[in-house]
């Protein structure tokens, strides 16, 4: 065992049994909850270290389950959202949930999410924090210090603005980042909504740092929410 | 209503230009008539005829632009054409009537076409499902590892095919031919949906590549990033599973006027001819598998094409398939480029 638990909050009783079974599979502890009133208490008596929330609960809405755990824990939440729900994964994502999985997702899929999530939250409780002077993921090295992303030893000659996005989805690399988020982040909150400013700096960075821009191998895409650098090693 | 407004003034123009009013009678009569071909119901082509008397009799009759129904036999004249534009006027309507029908049963049996393929298509893995997994339950003791393996990823692969279509199924019944599609449009960077559908594709085929190319310049597109990503791994799907004897899947994108054009290429064995002529439309799914008639799998890719066609026409995009000069088969569509609001 590897000492930690997740609880699996899903009232379809096929998938918590696949998603409990790899769990236990690669030795987590596992809770499982099937409705939104179940969750809430378990949520709070057991301090589980990672939640993974079906937002279609029976119960009650899962937003509500985000917004209301948000307000005193910082637990990492996955959300597992249905095709019909596009939305709603985008308001789990603004709202503080740290990631998401799509049905139907493969066993691979889930435990990635999964390791991704408990790397950021053990970052994220270590004294030195985000606080990273550089991120290596290929040939791509960021540096934060000197505010310059190489490729190899070659400086890539981003702009400002260019690097700030780079910087930040290298900071959260293998999360993915929704554009509200990004927008926000870089420009402020005056410029919410309009995603084209983004795209166009989205693709100057393609054509700097991927060889094909068509088949990028840093910063990839998930349409409809937002974007995601591969993971790599923070130093 | 602007039509018969338009008919009146048609009337009015006549009048002036002194005709008398048995001329005017049949010209009133085509008035009715176009009205209640161009609107919808015997509303308005009645109440066209209705006018139409009360105008012939206002300006063409003795005493002229007074209303006078004393005349002598005029009663009966006015019931005869009355009756008259209202006979045409029902007429024309059940024309109308009739092209809906007819549009309506087109719609009809397309929809049962696609119900009918998609029924066939759905037991043939279900059935293989079901057998395998019953097969792993009750002979346990009996089967090696290896064997049980096999019957398990037979049905995982399966079930992976089911889920794409149940996929293709859903994002057709956002689109409603009829009225406005429920599409969710975005600027989006056409390199982005390439990329992203490429990935995709990689996960369910990781052996094979694709080779990919995208304009220099960013080329945004009026689109619905999850449909159209869902057209091109279709697309690309087929090539994997239907071009026998492809080595390599070409994808590319450029633009043509207002519009950005999606390419899939492969160097396999081609489209037959009798396939390519009703590739889109859904019908020949009980062809079987391949772009060849050889129907040698379920997975057939009928389905699948006339979802991309669905989608791409919601977008106000076309789609079009042919072989090429040099061999294999090339698959395009065009999606508009995106127009920034005025400006």
């Amino acid at each position: 065992m590897n000492g930690y638990t997740v609880l699996v909050v899903e009232d379809e009783q096929g998938i918590a049994g696949f998603m409990t079974a790899i769990l236990k599979a690669n030795e987590y502890k596992t809770l499982l909850a099937k409705n939104g009133a179940e969750a809430l208490m378990y949520a709070t008596s057991y301090c589980p270290d990672l939640i993974i929330l079906d937002l279609g609960l029976p119960d009650m809405d899962g937003l509500d389950i985000i917004r209301s755990i948000r307000t005193w824990s910082q637990t990492p939440i996955i959300v597992v959202s249905a095709r019909t729900h596009e939305r709603d994964k985008v308001e789990a994502l603004d709202l503080g949930a740290d990631d998401y999985v799509t049905k139907p997702f493969g066993s691979s899929e889930l435990l990635a999410r999964v390791r991704t999530a408990f790397r950021h939250s053990a970052l994220r409780n270590t004294s030195s924090g985000g606080d990273i002077s550089m991120f290596r993921t290929g040939e791509l090295t960021v540096d934060f210090a000197k505010r310059r992303a190489y490729i190899g030893d070659t400086d890539v000659g981003l702009t400002q603005n260019e690097f700030r996005i780079v910087s930040l989805l290298a900071r959260y690399a293998g999360r993915v980042l929704t554009y509200d988020y990004m927008i926000t982040n870089i420009w402020g909150p005056n410029v919410k909504g309009d995603n084209r400013i983004l795209r166009v700096h989205m693709a100057n960075i393609r054509r700097k740092i991927e060889k094909n821009p068509g088949a990028p191998e840093y910063i990839f895409t998930e349409a409809g929410v937002g974007y995601r650098m591969t993971e790599g090693d923070r130093s | 209503m602007a039509l018969s407004v338009a008919a009146v003034a048609l009337l009015k123009f006549v009048g002036q230009s002194g005709i008398d009013a048995s001329d005017a009678s049949m010209v009133f009569i085509l008035g009715v008539m176009l009205t209640a071909r161009f609107t919808n119901g015997y509303t308005c082509g009645i109440a066209a005829a209705i006018l139409g008397v009360l105008l012939v009799n206002y300006i063409f009759t003795y005493p002229y632009f007074r209303f006078n129904f004393t005349l002598d036999g005029y009663p009966a004249a006015i019931a005869c054409s009355l009756a008259v534009s209202i006979a045409t006027s029902t007429l024309t309507t059940r024309i109308v009537r009739t092209d809906n029908i007819h549009a309506e049963a087109v719609a009809e049996r397309m929809r049962a076409n696609l119900l009918r393929a998609v029924s066939h298509d759905l037991r043939t893995p279900l059935t293989s499902i079901l057998g395998a997994t019953t097969a792993v339950i009750e002979n346990d003791a009996a089967l090696t590892s290896e064997e049980r393996c096999a019957l398990l990823q037979g049905a995982r692969d399966d079930a992976e095919w089911l889920i794409r279509m149940v996929e293709n199924l859903l994002s057709v019944t956002r689109i409603d031919p009829g009225d406005d599609p429920q599409l969710n449009r975005e600027p989006e960077a056409a390199e982005e949906l390439v990329s992203e559908s490429v990935s995709k594709f990689r996960k369910r085929f990781p052996g094979r590549e694709v080779e990919v190319s995208v304009p220099d310049n960013l080329v945004l597109v009026a689109a619905d990033a999850l449909l159209v990503e869902q057209v091109i791994i279709n697309l690309l799907e087929n090539a994997e599973l239907h071009a026998k004897g492809a080595t390599r899947i070409s994808l590319s994108v450029r633009t043509e006027e207002d519009f950005a054009v999606f390419e899939v290429r492969d160097n396999g064995c081609g489209i037959s001819r009798d396939l390519l002529l009703h590739i889109f439309d859904g019908s020949r799914t009980t062809f079987g598998g391949g772009y060849t008639s050889s129907g040698d799998s379920h997975r057939n890719m009928g389905i699948g094409l006339s979802v991309c066609h669905t989608i791409v026409r919601a977008h106000g995009g076309t789609m079009q398939a042919e072989n090429c000069a040099e061999g294999g088969a090339m698959v395009s569509f065009t999606i508009p480029l995106w127009k920034e609001d005025g400006e």
